[in-house]
């Protein structure tokens, strides 16, 4: 147990590098030179020179690369060319934010999600059924900015449409942002726990008498849940980069806002910090899903 | 009749499949009697509706079958019209199964113990302390080695013998007065099966229950059952006690099946097979179900469905011309 998890964690360091290695090479194929960027053109010669030695932009790729893992590593992810701060503390200023509304999410999915998904296996083909399905199916398919704007044009005058300077603020974002999700695991939910009731040993459930109710949540649920689980710990790390879009729409200054901006001011450290330190995010959260599956699943457990 | 622990009369069970309005029926006015104390055995080939037959009698059926009529009388009262809160109070307590995959009859996520003690809880009204005691006794009881240790196991880290004895002890638990076991020993291998019926009619001894021992396998039937209902495309066709079945069978599909035993054949003779297969089930032959397979079919058997009648001594045959008699299906035709 303990081996598989160093195991894996161990496995995890070189797909980090290597993906550091993927972001760092397209984000400096990019045009655009930082220090036009920064200065406009107002400078002289001999002033750009040095700044550009100072920045150590002449240096080989591979050189720039390893010295910038090398300070990824002791937390400092440079400085951007746009604002002059350093990087690291404008994400720990917004990943506050991101984090508050990935998890918000995060919680609405399940909460909705899974009971949801209960209940339309436990009640399959009712009308209840048909209904919550049909509004999973929509939360799955429809792009996030179209829900946003819509919920934003009915709520209007009821709960703050942008911002996030009060709770409510996150109320719409959270369910924009949540739905998809809470779609996807109600829809996984139901499917699981229907495949699970066709089993031989919830025949043997109900062969020793117990009540349907018991058999569900004794037998079934637990055999059900556990790929849920482990969705939900990806889901976790995917709401907390795949907020970009909702962070813009409500205007909430988290890690997806941060990037944005980076993307518009062509702040290649700002966006290559945001980016990935997202990417560390993901790869974190298949990770704790991968270990949660494994501290779960007595069938995993042992081996 | 009250010495019969469970009597099941003229049970015909239908299945729903997709895309079809009629229903299939799989079993087709099937007659069991249990007496107390005895165990019966229900052979036939694979599809027959054995299965079938003992899941309708305990409500177990699954969502696209029903019972379409018949009756089955535990103890003065027919389980077919007991409400389901009533029948659970009997399921697990009074009559258990044991079920033949031991791997997947017992929860993946569940550790074994605390299957067995979680009847013990429902229906022994045993604290958590008590019930785990209890079950460590039987799980010991049961031939479980270590039992103790076992308690905490998963299904997965058990052989298919043990976890077959965590079935059995799982049934056994409650001491039960009927055990429903369906082919428990077929996904073992031979030694393992010997022990597991050694242990099955060691416990029987003790309890007193009787057993409903569903398998294809006569040999298991001749090792345990004290008489047989042979069944073939829903039907019994043949029903006695085991003497008299091995001795005298009368119907040609129970004499294909004892022909087709290994033991029986002389050596250097090949096995005997019954020709053909089974019927479908929604094509059943208007006569005998047999007869498309049957050696000693004539004209008869093909028009006229025979009925299960008594040749003696209360064998019941469901044949026109049983093994025995001249083979012509009776009345002078010839
Ligand atoms: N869930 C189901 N849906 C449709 N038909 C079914 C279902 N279960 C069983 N049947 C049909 O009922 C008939 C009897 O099946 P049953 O399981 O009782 O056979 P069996 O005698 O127990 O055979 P085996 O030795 O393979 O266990 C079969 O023809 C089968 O196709
Ligand atoms: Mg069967």
């Amino acid at each position: 147990m303990g081996k598989y998890i160093t195991k894996r964690v161990l496995v995890t360091i070189p797909v980090l590098l290597g993906i550091i290695l993927l972001i760092f090479y397209m984000l400096n194929v990019v045009p655009g030179d930082p220090v036009t960027v920064m200065m406009k053109e107002h400078l002289k010669e001999d002033v750009i020179e040095n700044l550009r030695r100072t920045m150590h932009l002449d240096d080989p790729f591979f050189l720039r690369y390893l010295r910038y893992v090398w300070d990824a590593l002791r937390g400092d992810l440079g400085v951007s060319w746009k604002l002059n701060r350093s990087v690291t503390a404008l994400i720990a200023t917004a990943f506050p934010y991101t984090l508050r509304l990935a998890v918000a999410a995060a919680l609405f999915s399940w909460i909705m999600g899974i009971p949801v998904g209960i209940l339309s296996a436990v009640k399959k083909n009712s009308l209840m059924d048909h209904l919550s399905m049909g509004l999973s199916l929509f939360g799955v398919s429809m792009p996030v900015f179209w829900v946003a704007l819509i919920l934003q044009n009915t709520f209007k005058g009821v709960l703050p449409v942008s911002g996030a300077n009060s709770w409510q603020c996150y109320i719409l974002p959270t369910v924009v942002l949540g739905w998809s999700s809470a779609g996807r695991i109600a829809r996984l939910t139901r499917s699981n726990l229907l495949e699970v009731m066709r089993n031989d040993y919830i025949r043997t459930a109900r062969s020793k008498g117990l009540s349907p109710l018991r058999v569900i949540s004794r037998h079934a649920l637990k055999n059900a849940l556990i790929p849920v689980i482990t969705v939900m710990a990806i889901q976790i790390s995917s709401l907390l980069s795949g907020a970009v879009i909702t962070e813009s729409v409500f205007a909430i200054p988290g890690v997806g806002s941060l990037a944005v901006s980076a993307i518009n001011n062509r702040d290649m450290p700002l966006l290559q910090g945001t980016v990935i330190f997202t990417a560390v995010l993901i790869i974190a959260g298949n990770l704790v899903a991968d270990v949660l599956y494994s501290v779960i699943d007595p069938r995993i457990r042992v081996e | 009749m009250q010495d019969n622990i469970l009597e099941i009369h003229n049970l015909v069970t239908s299945f729903a499949s997709d895309g079809r309005k009629d229903r299939a029926i799989a079993v087709n006015g099937v007659d069991i009697a249990i007496p107390k104390g005895s165990t019966v055995g229900l052979v036939g080939e694979s599809g027959c509706g054995k299965s079938v037959t003992s899941l309708s009698a305990m409500g177990l059926l699954p969502d696209n079958g029903r019972v379409e009529s018949g009756e089955a009388i535990f103890c003065g009262r027919d389980l077919l019209k007991l409400p389901d809160r009533e029948l659970r109070k009997i399921r697990g307590n009074r009559i258990s199964m044991i079920f033949q995959e031991p791997m997947t009859s017992l929860n993946p996520v569940i550790p074994v113990g605390k299957q067995v003690s979680e009847a013990l809880r429902l229906h022994g009204g045993m604290d958590k302390e008590t019930a785990k005691r209890k079950s460590i006794e039987i799980l010991e009881r049961v031939g479980v080695p270590e039992a103790r240790r076992r308690y905490d196991n998963y299904p997965h880290q058990l052989s298919g013998g043990l976890r077959q004895r965590v079935m059995i002890g799982m049934a056994m638990a409650l001491k039960p007065d009927l055990l429903i076991a369906d082919e428990p020993t077929t996904a073992l291998d031979v030694s393992i099966e010997a022990q597991i019926l050694r242990l099955m009619r060691t416990l029987q001894r003790e309890s007193g229950m009787s057993i409903l021992m569903i398998t294809h396998n006569l040999g298991v039937v001749a090792e345990i059952c004290d008489e047989v209902y042979v069944m073939y495309a829903g039907e019994v066709v043949e029903h006695a006690d085991v003497y008299a079945l091995f001795r005298d069978c009368a119907h040609p599909y129970t004499r294909g099946l004892i022909a087709s035993l290994p033991r029986m054949t002389p050596k250097g003779q090949r096995l005997y097979t019954i020709r053909g297969t089974v019927p479908n089930l929604r094509a059943m032959p208007a006569g005998c179900r047999f007869a498309p397979r049957c050696e000693r079919a004539c004209k008869r058997c093909w028009e006229e469905k025979p009925l299960l009648q008594d040749i003696g001594n209360g064998h019941l045959c469901r044949c026109h011309a049983p093994v025995g008699t001249n083979g012509n299906g009776g009345e002078g035709n010839g």
